[in-house]
């Protein structure tokens, strides 16, 4: 049997130049949305113009190409070519041109959406053998009938298309042919006729299929082709979270991409760390690359406006971004004009959910804290400092707080009184209008969230347009504006001082939050006679509802591009891009907020602006000779950012509230106002090569010149290369044989990325400059601010990859697993110099780190049939992070928190972000009172190691999400676990919830499992009232727990309406949903916060300590998704 | 094939946009690069005052809980406490003796560090003013001399703390010679002196007290520093014997007329104490860190004054109180209750208070332990929550002192130091004129009078911060014995928390992390 090449459905594998290119073009129609093709109007609505003398075949079929969406296939052996047309042709739909083109040859075609088969009549390969019809039905995976499917009979031409009811029907098809079926993101089939007259197929989604693409930096590439690692998130799946921010969304998706919730602040961000911390003193934030332009504050952006996340993982993949790629790529590609079908599409997502506080902390409550008092007071004789106060008595006869026989007023909640049920909507109307040779969308968001504490909230309002353009045959145009305001009330969530996250708990429940003639409750009263010595606190809900921590933040991001069409597969793209943030702070803080603002008062007024732009121009070419398929890419970059601030400097003494931070004047005592300015640049050159043989063997090299004016004067230009194989096993002949197999592609990669992260001008000594109190007023003042470094350089990683891709059993397991093992070095270090230089460190590239685990990532379909289908993704990756070397002679470095003995410790051989304090070794009993007195301690008190140690750490070994999405017939069901096992946290709060009772309010635990003479064996100190007997508080090990989880990230049920029946009035698509997110969390015994992920400190290594936080909401969603 | 040129020479004009040398430049603009500074007179002037609050002077910052740096030596000396120790750990481990390079590393370097960034930054001013263009020469003169006095001050804080400490003369301006070795004592006290004649003798500086100097360091600030410097190295470690060179310069404070002791005034409230507590004007100071309301105010000071429980009674504009700098029993006993006037109540001291508003005003609650007065300032409790009363650190009174030993010390007991140290005595004295005073001191034994000197030093400046200065400078610890307020030597005696002094008590250990970066350091003996 002739087998030469033929039709193998839409996707021709004829190998030639001209066909290679159709091929790419539907590859790019893929990947911006067309891949479900609806069963629409486009081929009737659609009008060509031409007009042609004298013209070859193949040029007109490029102009209509160029002029349209339609995209032809065929084989050049069978329709001539070079045939010379003359045409001329005003406002014809597609079957018009074509029968005027070839009228009066023996082509026919058939047209399916956009897509075209060009054949030739009757042209069949064998005529010797018996022929018969042969007819039969195609279906999806689901039963229902696909049309437009190409049915082909296996080595001819001969073939035809399914009709709307999935229905074919082939004519003189030899009794031992082979069918072929094959549609845009199905799995392609063969089946032999084998005598049989109705053949009915069922066509596979191809989930993982070859004809992927996924965006790589700077273009687009086929899933398959890619050697590297990237992970995908689509639209849908971000979307699932009805959150704010779109990393929220992103959480669990992707393996080794690991993003820290912190808080339940709606301004709380995200934290995001891809495969491990690479660094000590830098960022160890991603690269955020939203549509080809790099972008800040990507917290803000509105994920509505998302249509798919990449993001570049291992060198390979990371190395065309260069220097700053090291700590991952995030590559975003929001939504345009095109990818809903034909003519106008407008669609509207709404959301409305309520946010609960979801666990309460098992406070004292009034009568509690009483007795904790007597108890306090009780133990006076025990404590040396306070033996001269034993039988003093608590006082109880202050009438605002107790009745007349001492009881309390007052029972007060706090947790109860200072959240809310938070409500909050989002409301996206997007407009999206596919013309003939454009495309336009318009896309309109207003989110409000509320946070469950009083008063804090986020908004944004975001509009968003695209313009996306074919002008000329060799030209296109893409343009995207977005402008996104948001503002927002915070709540202060650092610090150690008594504001309302801290004080919820510690306000003790027998104060009121108002007392009866109207006054705002404090720890302190006038002529208050209590004799407790309360630490001093405003009450939490005074503070809430009176201080304001006003942030607006207005983004204007956008980006325009010319690609022309150079010549056959070579195209040169320029595009440029700007990211302007312009911020402003407005915060003011009442005079009459005890231990935060009074009796003066605040308010302060920074503004604070970053304008990015950048320019990237570059050339890409595409060829396919025979089996041998190139893509290659060379460019260059410059870009720019400068931050400009201004600061009106603190205002204090206030003698009225009543102008907030709109009339600084008001004040009396201003502080010196202040500005700083700043500007890094970076100009790159970047080349990339990929080549694929045959689909089975893949390489591809990557290189990056980076020069940017943060390295020193003597490094300027740095170079990041990187090189990536694969073997696509199963397309070997060998593994032809083995049916279960779908796809197995073994990949490897090694190569550098860098991280240029580091302050500007620190390259260079400076003098601060300020000024100093002298003779009763300001005099300047300056000193140096650091000693030069000016052979500073960029941090760089190496990474070495190993992974495969697996799918069987007809992919419905799939499998992806990847290596890594990354070596940081020449980290960007402060390095620790003697203090006797005046300086304590230099910034210089000492210092090692590694990071290396496993990233995988697992999908299942396990039921699958005509209602029901059940499919599992499990998420994971596992880290191991460990400091290789530090310093000259490899010092320990402290960092954050230092708070009672509290530290994180950089030290050599020790994960990053280790937790450094004693070691509690119990509580001293009766009859250690002789060995506790040498310490200078008395039974009940702490027994601690005498050194500090490593007593946990904040970064978790695994991380990952467990996702079980169910359909039957309408509705579907996902349940999103997410985990994290292996990691500590360190509750630094028990320092005052535990430690300093008396003062203030703590928890309950301690009445009863503190220590007595009858209660020795047990880890919390006996009661010791800390304002006359003093205290002992360390942050030791007693204080960190497993911070291991799993949380029920998201519930949710789904409903979506028939097709069929929605039509009738005018809808294309509606579905309606209900969902919790952050439903239940299971955590250790140990801990008594609200959520064990959080931090305190917003350094680099505060993972997991913190004093008090913002707790994370149970969310009630009820959502729909219209599109008309 | 034309848009093909067209594009690509649109392509090379992009690559031509900029030149990438300039690109790629950095140019600050809101920091100034070293190379461009000290380019006239402002900046030198500049450089300089920045001298006057960081360093030894920062010690004085205060925060409610920890008190100040430069109360540690009143910590270690076992005769304060501080009612926030259970959290400030370094005060439990001053009083227990248990102060350690690694787990008061912190403390140590806060010590350590604050004194090295100051002599930097006093090296990089002393290297550059003589260049500097458009500086006159007397004003380079003083700025020098200033310079000098900041990097003694520093040096001889370190030298008292930790010992022979790395001696270093010239700015770090490149990553050259960053490990040094320890000098020994007697060269830094060398350098001190150097710096200290220098200022003295050759600054060309006011001879006047430091508020009325435009608040700028005077030669009389620069010989009270000069005499103390002296007054040390006569004692331990050195032993050099300088107590002739320590009285001559505190005489000549004493016999300038532009200085001048504060005298009492008619009523209890205008005493000379309480005088020190509210004037910030007065020709007795010499050497003070200034404060200022909207500036930089003394935050916490006027809470020491109150125990904690004083934060709920709603009296002040301050949210916590504590007695961060508590004399014990033990030291307050060197007082004579009924006759010394600083002993009284409202003066250095205070026992009781009486609310000023509030449905308890007019009640009078009486504190358990003896609370300080010295830093009452009702102007900050009550209203404005700024403290802004200067803080001395070398007043005339001290040079009194000073001079007293050093004659006793160098000529025996005359009736010159006996003058001096009844001019102090009888400044306090409730029924002793100055000329009893004198008497009786005449009859005293050399060291008999020595220690009356060191007694007096403990009442007339027991909440400047002084104490330690003179215990490890002496070796002898003030204690009661049978009743009586004596000293017994350091070494082996014990502390009111039941520690007793070895040898190494006299010197804090290096910090830690200072041990580990640079492998050139020996730790001091014992830790």
């Amino acid at each position: 049997m002739k087998k030469k090449s033929g039709f193998r459905g839409i996707i021709p594998l004829i190998w030639d130049k001209k066909c290679f290119r159709i091929m790419r073009l539907t590859i790019l129609f893929l990947f911006v949305g067309l891949m479900q093709v609806s069963a629409s109007l486009y081929s009737q609505s659609t009008k060509i113009n031409l007009d042609f003398r004298n013209t070859r075949v193949v040029d007109v079929l490029e102009a209509i190409e160029n002029q349209s969406e339609f995209r032809f296939a065929y084989s050049a052996e069978y329709i001539d070519l070079n045939r010379k047309v003359d045409l001329d042709v005003k406002g014809k739909n597609i079957e018009q041109t074509l029968s005027i083109i070839f009228d009066g040859t023996n082509v026919k075609y058939s047209i399916n959406d956009r897509h075209i088969m060009l054949f030739q009549e009757g042209k069949s390969a064998a005529a010797s053998q018996q022929q018969k019809t042969v007819s039969g039905k195609v279906t999806d995976s689901s039963g229902g009938p696909l049309p437009g499917v190409s049915v082909v009979v296996k080595g001819t031409t001969s073939g035809t298309i399914s009709d709307a009811d999935g229905n074919f029907s082939l004519t003189n098809v030899p009794a031992n042919a082979t069918l072929q079926f094959s549609f845009v993101g199905m799995k392609s089939q063969e089946v032999a006729v084998a005598n049989k007259t109705h053949i009915n197929v069922s066509m596979q989604d191809e989930t993982i299929g070859l004809d992927e693409v996924v965006a790589v930096g700077y273009g687009v590439q086929r899933k398959s082709d890619v050697a590297g690692s990237v992970g995908v998130t689509t639209s849908e799946q971000l979307l699932k979270s009805s959150s704010f921010n779109a990393l929220q969304g992103l959480k669990g998706k992707v393996s080794g991409v690991n993003i820290f919730t912190n808080s339940g602040n709606p301004s709380g961000n995200a934290r995001v760390i891809i495969r491990g911390i690479n660094s000590i003193n830098t960022s160890s934030n991603p690269l955020y690359v939203v549509d080809g332009v790099q972008m800040s504050d990507f917290q803000f952006i509105n994920p509505n406006d998302i249509e798919r996340i990449e993001v570049l993982k291992d060198a390979s993949a990371a190395a065309i971004y260069g220097a700053r790629g090291a700590n991952g790529v995030i590559l975003v590609t929001t939504k345009r004009g095109s990818g809903q079908g034909d003519g106008v599409t407008v669609s509207y997502d709404g959301w409305i959910s309520v946010g609960v506080l979801a666990k309460k902390v098992d406070l004292m409550n009034a009568e509690e804290f009483m007795k904790m008092e007597d108890i306090g007071f009780a133990n006076f004789a025990k404590y040396p400092q306070s033996a001269k106060y034993a039988g003093r008595v608590v006082d109880r006869s202050d009438p605002l707080l107790f009745d007349a026989s001492g009881k309390p007023l007052y029972d007060t909640d706090w947790q109860d009184e200072v959240t809310r049920d938070a409500v909050s909507h989002s409301h996206q109307l997007s407009i999206q209008q596919q013309g003939k040779t454009s495309s336009v969308g318009a896309f309109v968001n207003y989110t409000d969230q509320e946070g469950i504490m009083l008063n804090s909230y986020l908004k944004r309002m975001n509009v968003k347009m695209t313009y996306d353009a074919n002008p000329k045959p060799w030209l296109s145009t893409g343009m995207n504006l977005m402008v996104n305001h948001t503002w927002a009330n915070d709540i202060d969530e650092t610090g150690g001082g008594q504001t309302a996250r801290r004080t919820m708990w510690e306000m003790p429940a027998i104060i009121p939050v108002k007392f009866p003639d109207g006054r705002w409750s404090s720890s302190q009263f006038t002529g208050n006679k209590l004799n407790l010595g309360l630490e001093a606190m405003s009450n939490p809900v005074h503070e809430l509802t009176t201080r304001k921590m006003n942030r607006f933040k207005t983004k204007l991001f956008g980006n325009g591009s010319l690609t022309f069409h150079l010549m056959e597969g070579l195209d040169l793209k320029t595009q440029i891009g700007v990211d302007a943030n312009l911020n402003k702070d407005k915060n003011f803080s009442p005079n009459d907020l005890i231990n935060i603002s009074s009796p003066n008062g605040s308010a302060n007024i920074s503004t604070y602006d970053n304008l990015y732009w950048q320019e990237e121009t570059f050339l890409t070419y595409n060829t396919m000779i025979k089996k041998h398929r190139i893509n290659a890419l060379a460019g260059l970059s410059w870009s720019q950012s400068t931050w400009a601030n201004s600061n009106t400097g603190t205002v204090t003494g206030f003698s009225t509230n009543f102008f907030g931070y709109d009339n600084l004047g008001a004040g009396t005592t201003p502080a010196a106002p202040s500005s700083d300015w700043n500007r890094w640049a970076m100009n790159s050159y970047f080349v990339r090569g990929s080549y694929n043989y045959n689909d089975k063997y893949l390489a591809t090299v990557t290189a990056r010149m980076d020069g940017s004016s943060r390295f020193g004067m003597n490094n300027h230009y740095g170079f990041f290369p990187s090189a990536a194989l694969g073997w696509v096993i199963s397309n070997e002949n060998f593994m032809k044989g083995i049916s279960w197999l779908n796809t197995l592609k073994l990949h490897t990669s090694y190569g550098r990325t860098g991280s240029s992260e580091i302050g500007v001008y620190s390259t260079l000594a400076t003098i601060s400059s300020g000024t100093v109190l002298l003779n009763n007023g300001r005099g300047a003042s300056t000193n140096v601010a650091r000693l030069a470094n000016p052979d500073l350089q960029w941090e760089k990683t190496d990474q070495f990859d190993f992974g495969f891709n697996l799918s069987v059993f007809n992919n419905r397991v799939n499998l992806d697993m990847d290596y890594y093992h990354k070596l940081t070095s020449d980290l960007l270090l402060a390095r620790p110099i003697p203090y006797t230089t005046g300086f304590s460190s230099v910034t210089d590239n000492i210092g090692e780190v590694s990071n290396r685990g496993l990233d995988i990532l697992v999908n299942t379909t396990n039921i699958k049939t005509k209602d029901f289908t059940w499919e599992t993704t499990l998420n994971t990756n596992y880290n191991t992070n460990r400091i290789e070397k530090l310093g000259k002679n490899n010092e320990d470095i402290l960092t954050s928190p230092g708070f009672v003995g509290g530290n994180v410790i950089l030290r050599v051989g020790e994960s990053l972000s280790s937790f450094y304090g004693y070691r509690r070794l119990g509580t001293w009993s009766v009859a250690e009172a002789a060995e506790a007195a040498k310490v200078g301690a008395v039974p009940g008190q702490a027994k601690r190691s005498a050194a500090r140690e490593i007593i946990g750490k904040g970064l978790p070994d695994w991380t990952g999400s467990l996702i079980n999405t169910f359909r039957y017939k309408n509705w579907d069901l996902t349940c999103d676990l997410q985990f994290v096992y292996g990691v500590d946290t360190w509750q630094l709060y028990f320092h005052s919830m535990e430690d300093r009772s008396g003062i203030a309010n703590g928890f309950a635990t301690i009445l009863y499992n503190g220590w007595t003479e009858t209660n020795q064996n047990t880890m919390v100190q006996q009661i010791r009232q800390q304002n006359y007997a003093g205290q002992d508080s360390q942050a030791d090990s007693h204080w960190v727990c497993d911070g291991s989880y799993i949380r029920g990230n998201l519930i949710q049920l789904g409903y979506t309406f028939d097709k069929k029946a929605l039509t009738k009035y005018g809808f294309k698509k509606l579905r309606a949903y209900a969902s919790v997110s952050n439903a239940f969390i299971v955590d250790s015994k140990d801990f008594l916060g609200y959520d064990p992920e959080a931090v305190s400190n917003g350094d680099q290594f505060g993972q997991n300590i913190f004093f008090y936080q913002y707790p994370k909401p149970r969310t009630f969603t009820f959502g729909v998704n219209v599109s008309f | 094939m034309k848009k093909i040129l067209y594009f690509s020479a649109l392509c090379l004009s992009l690559i031509g946009l900029n030149s990438c040398e300039d690109f790629l430049k950095e140019e600050p603009r809101s920091q100034i690069s070293v190379s461009q500074f000290y380019a006239n007179a402002a900046d030198a002037n500049s450089a300089v005052n920045n001298l006057y609050r960081n360093g030894f002077p920062s010690f004085y910052n205060a925060s409610v809980y920890a008190g100040t740096t430069a109360m540690y030596g009143g910590y270690i000396s076992g005769l304060f406490d501080n009612q926030y120790k259970g959290q400030e750990k370094i005060v439990q481990d001053c009083q227990n003796l248990a102060v350690d390079p690694v787990v008061n590393n912190g403390n140590m370097l806060t010590l350590w560090q604050n004194c090295y960034i100051a002599i930097g930054r006093a090296n990089n001013a002393i290297k550059y003013i003589p260049t500097t263009p458009g500086l006159a020469a007397a004003d380079a003169n003083k700025l020098m001399a200033e310079a000098k006095f900041f990097r003694a001050l520093n040096y001889f804080h370190l030298v008292k703390m930790f010992g022979g400490v790395p001696k270093i003369t010239d700015p770090y301006e490149s990553l050259e010679n960053l490990y040094i070795e320890k000098a020994s004592v007697a060269d830094i006290y060398a350098l001190i002196v150097e710096d200290l004649k220098f200022a003295v003798e050759q600054g060309g500086l006011a001879d006047l007290p430091m508020p009325k100097n435009g608040y700028r360091i005077s030669k009389g600030s620069a010989s009270a520093l000069l005499a103390d410097v002296y007054l040390n190295m006569s004692g331990a470690p050195l032993n050099g014997n300088k107590y002739a060179e320590a009285a001559t310069v505190a005489k000549s404070l004493i016999n300038n007329s532009n200085y001048a002791l504060i005298q009492n005034g008619s009523t209890p409230e205008t005493s000379a104490y309480n005088t020190l507590r509210t004037s910030d004007n007065e020709n007795e100071y010499l050497y003070v860190i200034e404060y200022d309301p909207s500036i930089a105010n003394g935050s916490a000071r006027p809470t020491f004054c109150f125990p904690n429980e004083a934060a709920t009674w709603g009296e002040f504009t301050y949210s916590i109180c504590n007695l961060a700098y508590r004399p014990v029993s033990q030291i307050l006993a060197v007082y004579d209750k009924t006759n010394d006037l600083r002993a009284q109540e409202k003066q250095y001291f205070h026992t009781k208070y009486t609310f000023t508003k509030g449905a308890r005003k007019g009640e009078t609650v009486t504190f358990t332990d003896v609370a300080p007065y010295f830093w009452f300032e009702p102007n900050a409790l009550y209203t404005t929550n700024k403290s802004e009363k200067d803080q001395a650190h070398y007043r005339l009174a001290e040079m009194y002192l000073i001079a007293a030993e050093a004659i006793a010390q160098s000529s025996g007991v005359n009736a010159e130091a006996a003058g001096y140290l009844a001019t102090i005595q009888a400044r306090a004295s409730m029924n002793k004129t100055k000329a009893e005073i004198t008497t009786a001191l005449m009859a005293l034994s050399k060291d008999e009078f020595i220690k009356e000197v060191w007694k007096e030093k403990i009442r007339e400046l027991i909440f400047e911060n002084k104490i330690w200065n003179d215990i490890t400078r002496t070796k002898m610890y003030p204690t009661v014995k049978d009743g009586v307020f004596t000293f017994v030597p350091l070494v082996g005696a014990t502390n009111p928390w039941g520690k007793t002094f070895t040898e190494k008590n006299l010197l804090f250990p290096i910090p830690n992390d200072e041990m580990q970066r640079n492998p050139k350091l020996v730790q001091n003996p014992g830790y």
